[in-house]
Parts: C-alpha cells; sequence; structure tokens
C-alpha cells in the first residue's frame, strides 16, 4: 500500500506541478522569455488564497480571490517588465525575473513574516479519505480534480472557441496567426492572465496541502517549473502535462533510492542539467519557429 | 599543385530534402568562380558545407589539399578560407575599426593563452585601417559597425575576410541589398582582390554583375551541378534556361 | 582599525574580487553564469579541508582556486551546449545542487558546516591586507585582460559567436577559458574567506548570492571592471551604511537589479559614459 499511497503523491504533486508549469511554458512559446517570477506569482496566489481564507473563512473564497487577483499581477510584469526588454538577448529579461522573484519572496518575508502564514479554518488538509485501502488527502484530491477541470477547459477553449484558437495559433505559428487577424498582443495578455491565475490555484493548493505558506515556496518551484518545460518541450502544453505527472512520479519513487546522496529537489535539478547537456532542443514538443 | 577548393562527392539531406545531392566541384588557385542557380537549388546549403557551419552525409571538403571535412568553421578559417555572409554580421557594438582590427589579429587570437599574453594592437590596427580604405570605407574607422547602412556593412564583411590573409573567400551574395552605384564598387573592389591572386568562389543572385566578372560560371538546381564551365557556355545550356525559367525554349534568365 | 572595520573591508575585498571574476564569465566573454556562489564555496570548503588537514595558506589558496577552476571547467563545457538563457538555467541549478549535495556529506560537514577550522596566522589584519592584495591584483588582471587580444576575443564572442568563428576565434576554447579564469578566482575568493571566518556553512554560497554578485555585476556595467567595483564596494557598504537596507537586503539587490535592467541597461558604467558624452558635447 505504501507504493500506491506514493502513487496517489506523485500524482497529485505532478497536477499541481502541472498547473504551475503550463503558464510558463507558454510565456516562452510566445516570447522566448524564461519567465522565472512566475514562482512569485505562485506565491502570491497562495498568499492571497490563506489571507482571504483566513480572513473570510472560506478557504473557497481565497482561491477565487488568488484565481482574481493574479492575472492582474502578471499581465502587469509583462507590460512593465518584458515588453520593453523584447529587443535585448534572452538572458536579459530572464535576469531581471530572477531579480523580481528574490524581490518579491523578500517582500513577502518581510511582509508576512518569516515563519509564513497558516490557515486557520483549514478543514482540508486533516481530511483523509479511505478508499479501497489508500489514504488520499482531500487537498490532493482536489488537485486532481482542479487539473483535470482546468486541462480539458483548456482544451476546449483552445480548439472550440475563436479567441482559444487564435491563442494556440499565435503560440505555435506567431506569423501565419497575425496574418489571420488575431491581435498578438491580446494574445500576450490573455497567455499570462490565465497562466498566472493556474500558478495562484496551484500555489493556493500547495499551501493548503501544508497548511502553510511561507516565503521560500516559490525558489524550489521555479527551478522544478523549468525543468518540467524543458523536458516537455518548450511551448507544449500536453508535454508539460506529461512532463509535470513524470517528475510528480519519480519525485516521489525517486527518494527511496537518492536520500543519501540528494534531496528530493535535486532529482528535478539533474535531471534538467542532464538533458539540457544531452539533447540541448529538448524533446518532445512544438518547438516554434 | 592543389586545387585551392575541392569538394568531392559533397551531400547532405534534410528532413528527407536532398539539399545537395553528389557534388563535385575543383577549384584551382587564383580563379575567379560564380556560383548560381533558381531560389532552393541548394547554393546556401552547399556554402554552409565549404564553411563548416552544416556538416555534409558524406563527402569530402579539401583546402589547399588539406582535408577539412569535419573540422569546425574557426580551424578552416586558419587553414586560409575566408568568407562574408549573405546576412551581414558585423559585431554591431564595435567600431569599423575593431571589426577589421580583430580579423586582422587572427594570429593573436589563435589559443586563448596567447591571446592573453599580447596587449599591443598597433600592428593590426594598421592593417585593418589600410584594408578599411581599400574597400572604400574610409572615415568610418571609428563609427560602430551596427550603424553603418547596408552597403557599408557588407563592404566591412569583405574587408574583414581580407585582413584574415586569406587564400580563399566565399562571397555569399555579396552584392544583395545595394543600389547599382554601391554593386559596381563592391565589384571592382572583388576583382581588385582577385589581381591579387586570392581564389574567389562568388555566390549570386545578380547575374549581370556576375557574368561580367567571373571566368567560370557553376550552376546548380535541385542540389546538382547542372554545368560548369565558361559563362556564356554555362548560361547557353538548355538545362539551365530550364532552371531559371522552367520547361520552355529561347528565355533569357533576368533578374 | 576597529575589529569592525576591519571585517567590514575584508568582506568588501572578498566581494570586489567575485564581482570582478563574475564579470570575466558574464561580462567580457557574455557567459551568463548564477552559480557563482558554488565555486566561491568550493573554494572555500577545498581550502578549509587542505588547512585542517594541516596544509599551509599558499597550499589552502592554491587547493581552493583549483578546486573551484575544476568545478568551474566542467560547468564551463555547459556553455558549449546552451545559450544564454538556459546557460542561466543551468547555473542556477548548479548552485542549487553544490548547496543541496554539500548539506546532505558528513565529511563536509553537513547542515552544521565546517568549524574550527585552522587559520592563516596572520591575525585579522593581517587577513584583511591579504584579501585587499588579492583584489587589487584581480582587479588589475581584470583590466589587463580586458585591454588583450584575449578581452577582444571575448567581446567577440560575447557579441556574435558564429561572426568570431568565421573570424578564426576558437569560440568554445575561449569560453572555458573564461569560465576557468573566472571561478578560479572565485575559489581562491572562497579560501581567503576559509581563513577570514574560520567557519564555513553551506547555506553561504547559495542561489541567492549567486544572484546578489550577478546584481553587482549588472548594477556596475556588465563588461566594466571599473563599474563592477564600484558597485561590489556599495552594495557591500550600503546594508552596513543603512539599516533598512540591511533587513530589507534582498528586497533592495532585487529592486535594483529588476530597475536598473529596465532603465539603465548599461549600469554605472554605462551611465558613466552617458555622462561624459554628454558634457563632452557642450
Amino acid at each position: 500500500m505504501y507504493y500506491i499511497d506514493l502513487a496517489v503523491s506523485g500524482l497529485s504533486f505532478g497536477c499541481m506541478y502541472a498547473m504551475m508549469a503550463v503558464g510558463l511554458t507558454l510565456v516562452y512559446g510566445l516570447l522566448r522569455i524564461l519567465h522565472v517570477a512566475h514562482a512569485a506569482i505562485f506565491a502570491l496566489g497562495a498568499y492571497i488564497t490563506v489571507l482571504v481564507a483566513n480572513a473570510s473563512g472560506s478557504v473557497g473564497f481565497g482561491l477565487l480571490a488568488a484565481i482574481a487577483v493574479t492575472p492582474l499581477f502578471g499581465m502587469a510584469v509583462y507590460r512593465l517588465l518584458y515588453e520593453p526588454l523584447l529587443s535585448y538577448r534572452p538572458d536579459v529579461p530572464m535576469i531581471a525575473s530572477v531579480g523580481l522573484l528574490v524581490l518579491m519572496q523578500d517582500a513577502f518575508r518581510i511582509a508576512f513574516g518569516e515563519q509564513g502564514v497558516t490557515f486557520q479554518h483549514n478543514a482540508y488538509a486533516f481530511r483523509i479519505f479511505d478508499i479501497a485501502g489508500v489514504r488520499v488527502n482531500a487537498v490532493q484530491i482536489a488537485m486532481l480534480v482542479c487539473a483535470i477541470v482546468v486541462f480539458a477547459g483548456l482544451h476546449f477553449f483552445t480548439t472550440h472557441t475563436r479567441i482559444g484558437i487564435g491563442w494556440r495559433a499565435t503560440v505555435s505559428r506567431p506569423r501565419i496567426a497575425t496574418s489571420f487577424g488575431v491581435d498578438a498582443v491580446r494574445v500576450r495578455y490573455l497567455n499570462f492572465a490565465i497562466g498566472s491565475a493556474l500558478a495562484a490555484l496551484a500555489g493556493g493548493l500547495v499551501g493548503l496541502l501544508n497548511n502553510l505558506v511561507d516565503p521560500v515556496i516559490g525558489y524550489v518551484v521555479s527551478y522544478k517549473a523549468l525543468a518540467i518545460i524543458v523536458l516537455g518541450g518548450l511551448g507544449s502544453v500536453r508535454g508539460t502535462l506529461i512532463a509535470s505527472l513524470v517528475l510528480g512520479m519519480v519525485e516521489s519513487y525517486g527518494t527511496i533510492f537518492v536520500g543519501t546522496w540528494l534531496n528530493r529537489d535535486a532529482i528535478a535539478f539533474v535531471a534538467l542539467i542532464a538533458l539540457l547537456m544531452i539533447r540541448p532542443q529538448g524533446f518532445s514538443g512544438a518547438r516554434t519557429a | 599543385m592543389n586545387p585551392a577548393l575541392q569538394l568531392n562527392d559533397v551531400a547532405v539531406s534534410f528532413g528527407g530534402v536532398r539539399a545537395v545531392d553528389g557534388v563535385t566541384i575543383s577549384i584551382a588557385a587564383n580563379e575567379f568562380v560564380g556560383l548560381i542557380g533558381p531560389n532552393g537549388a541548394g547554393k546556401t546549403t552547399l556554402v554552409g558545407i565549404v564553411s563548416g557551419k552544416i556538416r555534409p552525409d558524406r563527402g569530402r571538403i579539401m583546402l589547399e589539399g588539406k582535408d577539412v571535412t569535419g573540422r569546425p568553421t574557426a580551424a578552416r578559417v586558419r587553414q586560409g578560407l575566408a568568407l562574408t555572409h549573405q546576412m551581414v554580421r558585423p559585431f554591431r557594438e564595435m567600431t569599423v575599426l575593431d571589426n577589421v582590427a580583430l580579423a586582422a589579429g587572427y594570429r593573436r587570437t589563435s589559443s586563448p593563452l596567447r591571446a592573453l599574453l599580447h596587449l599591443d594592437k598597433r600592428p593590426e590596427s594598421e592593417r585593418a585601417r589600410a584594408i578599411i580604405r581599400r574597400v572604400g570605407l574610409g572615415g568610418t574607422e571609428g563609427k560602430l559597425a551596427g550603424a553603418l547602412p547596408l552597403g557599408q556593412m557588407k563592404r566591412l564583411e569583405v574587408a574583414r575576410a581580407l585582413a584574415l590573409e586569406p587564400q580563399v573567400i566565399l562571397l555569399d551574395e555579396p552584392l544583395a541589398g545595394l543600389n547599382q552605384v554601391e554593386a559596381a564598387a563592391q565589384v571592382d573592389t572583388i576583382a581588385a582582390l582577385h589581381a591579387e591572386g586570392i581564389t574567389i568562389l562568388l555566390i549570386e543572385h545578380n547575374l549581370e554583375e556576375v557574368m561580367r566578372n567571373c571566368r567560370r560560371l557553376i550552376v546548380m538546381n535541385e542540389g546538382r551541378v547542372i554545368a560548369d564551365g565558361a559563362p556564356d557556355v554555362a548560361m547557353a545550356d538548355a538545362s539551365v534556361l530550364e532552371a531559371y525559367v522552367g520547361k520552355g525554349p529561347g528565355q533569357h534568365a533576368r533578374h | 582599525m576597529s575589529a569592525y572595520g576591519i571585517s567590514l573591508l575584508s568582506v568588501v575585498g572578498l566581494n570586489v574580487i567575485l564581482a570582478v571574476s563574475l564579470n570575466m564569465i558574464s561580462g567580457f566573454c557574455g557567459q551568463i553564469s548564477l552559480g557563482h556562489g558554488a565555486f566561491y564555496g568550493a573554494g572555500a570548503y577545498a581550502a578549509a579541508l587542505a588547512l585542517i588537514a594541516g596544509a599551509g595558506v599558499a597550499a589552502a589558496l592554491i587547493c581552493g582556486s583549483a578546486a573551484a577552476a575544476i568545478l568551474g571547467t566542467i560547468v564551463g563545457f555547459a556553455s558549449l551546449r546552451v545559450r544564454s538563457d538556459f546557460l542561466a538555467v543551468t547555473t542556477i541549478g548548479v548552485s542549487f545542487l553544490f548547496t543541496g549535495f554539500v548539506r546532505k556529506q558528513a565529511w563536509l560537514g553537513g547542515e552544521m558546516g565546517i568549524s574550527n577550522i585552522p587559520g592563516s596566522g596572520f591575525g585579522a589584519m593581517g587577513n584583511m591586507i591579504m584579501i585587499l592584495l588579492f583584489a587589487a591584483v584581480t582587479v588589475a588582471f581584470s583590466f589587463y585582460i580586458g585591454r588583450s587580444w584575449m578581452g577582444f576575443a571575448f567581446r567577440a564572442v560575447s557579441q556574435d559567436e558564429d561572426a568570431a568563428k568565421t573570424l578564426g576565434v576558437n569560440v568554445g576554447a575561449y569560453k572555458l577559458a573564461a569560465f576557468a579564469i573566472g571561478t578560479a578566482l572565485a575559489g581562491l575568493a572562497g579560501a581567503l574567506y576559509a581563513f577570514f571566518t574560520q567557519f564555513i556553512t553551506a547555506d553561504t554560497f547559495d542561489f541567492i548570492l549567486s544572484v546578489m554578485l550577478m546584481a553587482m555585476v549588472v548594477i556596475g556595467g556588465v563588461g566594466s571592471t571599473a563599474g563592477v567595483v564600484i558597485a561590489a564596494i556599495l552594495l557591500t557598504l550600503l546594508p552596513e551604511a543603512i539599516r533598512f537596507v540591511n533587513n530589507y537586503r534582498l528586497l533592495v539587490f532585487g529592486g535594483l537589479l529588476v530597475l536598473v535592467i529596465r532603465l539603465a541597461p548599461g549600469g554605472i558604467a554605462g551611465l558613466a559614459r552617458r555622462l561624459a558624452w554628454s558634457t563632452a558635447k557642450q
């Protein structure tokens, strides 16, 4: 049963990684920028969730607030930071993004304390279901459900709505898309908005799972998200989804083996470095023009 | 006497398409050879193979008898090959003088250690100034290369190639984007290089200029060489006309 | 001079060596490294182990430099494979891997670090002078490289690798040289640090430090030795002088990094150049 517990854990983490990373891969696909500060948006989402949940008494309200507010922030980051830097070599906006991440994480520390904030009305983290002998946490179920809803929704959106199709086209075939009248700038804002909302949701769920939101939750996730998007193929949503689940599972089972040499988080780093060295152009996925 | 540049049965495919399909060319020292062909003929790919940017699936490339197949671009440059790019690539944030001086200092930069041990840039700068005047860029030495108009950038490309003291210069569309006057001046510069003994391989779309100056014309189409000889002979070849114009008699290819 | 003054100047000296050496890699040669802290750390740990094993000052310095340079050259190979922003990502990974690895190794002190490292025998003042001397040498060396043909080739590699190749520059060799030299100096700083504090932990050499060092390079002006020295001095003294900055260190550094890139990408050096230009115009 232990192995199935690991599978559940790996799967739920994988779902969370997927929601976090999809925004990152789409920004790269569109702008060729590694939006490292995306992790700060993830953290912002977590903080908004816990603060609003504590203030209002409802976790659901907290999550909704996070999903509603972070897109504005994400779009602001694009407009104020990235847009003016698009003509520079790619490491320039990336370093600026790193600076923003560091800045925000410290801002969280200063504003909300080094120890972080805990949920006051979080019944979920401790509500455990026993399904056919497997112990599953309510938040893990929520992660799985959210991921399914989100990705199904994204799929529908990008195949059946005009805006969504335009978005998909702009990511994979920018020049053709503009000649079809798709407004590239609006697509960018949409991209940041949706990506940020999803990251916020992931952040809120992680906060719920740990019953704690502290100033460092951004860093490690940021790196893992980078590993995931490279593994999954930059710009490819499907690839990101697969890579996320794979990473979640590998981390979960991997701790059995590598515990003495490296910690769990290092698995992602090693995988990413190895991948970049062996096959710099990454694996599967939409290598856009 | 080894040929200056020799390609033996060179071929490369990309995704199933044979971009270069078994090309064998032998260019003797001090020849002035033009390479032409319609779009998609494989000229650019061939240039990439000669320069070292593209690795052929088969075949050998030889410079002055030395096999350079598989060797990187920088090594081929040190072996006597210089090239200019179709899309100009000056160091935009360096001055014109520095752009040429760096090329002139190829001996100084042969290894990081050697480069570290040398500080003096005067001899190379002097040589660079002379070359800059020769190609008609006198007066622009202090300007940033990125600020030059296209015509001058193209001349800068030639100046840098010249500063490398090469045996063979590969010129990839050096006239593209130039007006009549600029193109004529560029061609004169190239002709002067030829007069000094350098072997020239010129890839161009601008057929009139090419034909005026080169003694030998190689025509490519669909990855293969379809004609190779004196310009008027090559151009009269029916398959050449066909390549440019499509099946149909008697029209001169015009640009 | 007070103990505090000696300590402060020592840290300034160390940061100058670190920032200037990072500038050689990322500024002169254009290879972005967000993992410089790992090389600093490698040098410190190597030197600490050497000192504990009984080695003298010179041997410890050499050990530190060598360990860092070996690690640095290995990482340098990464720069031959991937482009600038992915190189940055790789070096971030190196930084995390370094701290993650060291924390887990008992022989490296694990979470507790290495303490009671034998001193240099020079005393605090002596250490400071040694650090400042090495800092001066590093700065002089950096000026030298900038003016040499190596600096010339570095600039070409930084701006356009393919064009550099067509000028006969062996781009790979130069990138490795940049990493080797820059990381060796970082390792030297690490050894000096071991003398200075006689106690090291992995956390000192983490990703945050690497970001701060990059901030010094960017704020000073990428590629400018003088600018980077000024930035290193300023950014080390600022938290000491202004309490606010000390408490909100990362906020300020991160903020400055963002602001400089966004508003004054040339850093201090760029501003100085523009100032000189506009006064010259008059």
